[in-house]
């Protein structure tokens, strides 16, 4: 197996380095442009947000301890060094007369050595987390990001901004209890029993909870895309996983009524001076307890986004989540959404897709077999 | 620059990514791969691809493998979302059906169904049949793309 040793990980951290290090002169060649491009607006003479975009990072939604907001150009260069080195390693050739992998599983991080940094341990946990020990798949079907997250030109260590820290808060008493008792109410059924008790994206429905939100957050993946259309009173933010187009009314709110809670909620927005306010209510339960970057929330989730073009390239997008009956205070995140030059694709995800079937199939067949054991299955 | 040992910011990476995952693990991946496939079946397969299926969520691999006896066994293989693949320039003649491939992966947990996740799908020199990017734009990235090109591969 290919292994990474303390001289190509200097190397390709030399060739981060030296994009960093280059970035003063880009900075200045963007700023330039900056200084030329005039805001683009609708007919109608709101800010023009259409386009393909996308919202891909290696920075996670909460900050690592021992980092700060802002992020050094050195701690850049080696959090993306070791990003482009992790794709580098596993590009590579493999050995045509490999055996079997071993029985047990495999870990993303075997081919590593102890000059890993955080960021190469976080991401094969990560994707360790995902393969249940069976090694996924080859890197280059996974598109996750490979820069760190820069909002007004501070790269940062988190998504998260607000509380300072930069984690969520943690759960009021209120949402701590909401949180037992839906482990209680999961635990009474097997995860296997139905597709029913099957993640959202596992049933092709939303994809990981995040990425259509609201909050849009990124899948840390692949295919954190979305297409933004929009009219005098509406906005269409489509979503590529799994293919879910959000519908914003803007103008004077009508909300649904409380019992009535649509996949992303309802969303009602409008335009404070250049920036496109959003506030979403009556998110349905099941999309935010199926949510992988935060916790969940009550009936009274509410999410304030706000949307602001600064450049050619760039809408700084911004949510508060306030849920004074599940979470302690409110909390707020900044994930610049960056143009993408390139195509959104059909993503008809759909259900028969063979690992549905996959999944419960072999689950019955671990239950005959554990049968015939006499012993409890897996 | 953080200034903690190497060793320290691992074990640290191991608890930070314990915490972001609390709530996630069971819903990290799009179809669970822990819940599809069994770590304890492990398999490496070589033969013919007979069949592409270029389709999300997951695009499926069909190649014809021959046991020792002779006889013939077509197995499907899972990856991943061909949407990545088509932003990296996925065409049809990329794995055209009769090419030799090796795989390793897991079986799936109905060890009868011969389905088996790709965790290392190569042509038969061992070479990947896509190219990620490294991500930092480094030259030889496109000189490794150029060479591809060059042997036919995408």
């Amino acid at each position: 197996m290919e292994f990474l040793n303390r001289s190509s990980l200097a190397r390709i951290g030399c060739v981060a380095l030296a994009v960093g290090l280059a970035s003063p002169a880009l900075a200045q060649t963007q700023g330039d442009a900056t200084q030329a491009w005039v805001l683009p607006r609708t007919p109608d003479g709101h800010p023009d947000l259409q386009g393909n975009w996308t919202n891909a990072t290696m920075t996670l939604i909460e900050r690592p301890p021992g980092y700060e907001r802002a992020l050094t150009s050195e701690q850049v260069a080696a959090l993306e060094g070791d990003r482009a080195a992790f794709i580098e390693i596993h590009s590579a050739d493999s050995d045509p007369d490999r055996e079997a992998p071993p029985v047990g599983g495999v870990s993303w991080g075997d081919s590593l050595d102890d000059e890993a940094s955080v960021l190469y341990d976080q991401t094969s946990a990560l994707y360790d987390a995902a393969s249940g020990g069976t090694g996924g798949y080859n890197i280059f079907y996974i598109d996750p990001g490979d820069r760190v997250a820069v909002w007004d030109g501070e790269p940062r260590s988190s998504l998260v901004v607000d509380p300072p820290d930069g984690r969520i808060p943690p759960l009021s008493p209120e949402g701590e209890k909401a949180r037992s008792e839906l482990e209680a109410q999961q635990a009474q059924f097997g995860d296997f029993d139905n597709p029913e008790n099957r993640p959202l994206a596992e049933r092709c429905l939303l994809s990981f909870g995040s990425n259509a939100g609201p909050p849009m957050i990124p899948n840390y993946f692949y295919n954190n895309n979305y297409t933004i259309v929009q009219t005098a009173d509406h906005v269409m933010i489509m979503t590529e996983m799994v293919h879910d187009a959000r519908i914003i009314r803007l103008g004077e709110r009508t909300p649904l009524p409380a019992h009535i809670r649509p996949w992303l909620g309802d969303s009602w927005g409008r335009w404070e001076g250049d920036t496109l306010v959003v506030e979403t209510t009556n998110l349905p339960r099941k999309q935010l307890n199926g949510n992988r970057n935060f916790a969940g929330g009550s009936d009274h989730f509410k999410v304030t986004e706000r949307f602001t073009r600064v450049d050619e390239h760039t809408i700084n997008y911004e949510f508060t989540v306030d849920d004074p009956a599940f979470y302690s205070s409110p909390w707020t995140a900044q994930v610049p959404f960056k143009a993408l030059p390139d195509l959104v694709y059909e993503y008809a995800c759909h259900e028969a897709n063979y690992a549905m079937s996959n999944v419960l199939i072999g689950a019955r067949a671990q239950e005959r077999g554990a049968a015939e054991e006499g012993r409890v299955p897996r | 620059m953080n200034t903690m040992p190497t060793k320290r910011l691992t074990l640290i990476g191991g608890i930070v990514v314990l915490a972001a995952l609390v709530y996630a693990a069971p819903l990290v991946a799009h179809h669970a791969f822990g819940a599809e496939f069994d770590r304890d079946a492990p398999i490496r397969l070589a033969g013919k691809v007979v069949k592409l299926e270029w389709v999300n969520p997951h695009s499926w691999i069909h190649l014809e493998v021959v046991s020792d006896d002779g006889t013939t066994v077509v197995w499907m293989v899972e990856g991943g979302t061909p949407n990545v693949l088509l932003r990296r320039g996925l065409r049809r003649d990329c794995l055209t059906y009769g090419t030799e491939i090796i795989v390793d992966g897991y079986q799936t947990k109905d060890h009868s169904l011969k389905r088996a996740n790709g965790r290392d799908v190569t042509f038969a020199d061992g070479t990947k049949i896509f190219l990620g990017s490294s991500g930092t734009g480094a030259p030889d990235d496109a000189e490794r793309l150029r060479e591809r090109r060059a042997r036919g591969r995408c």
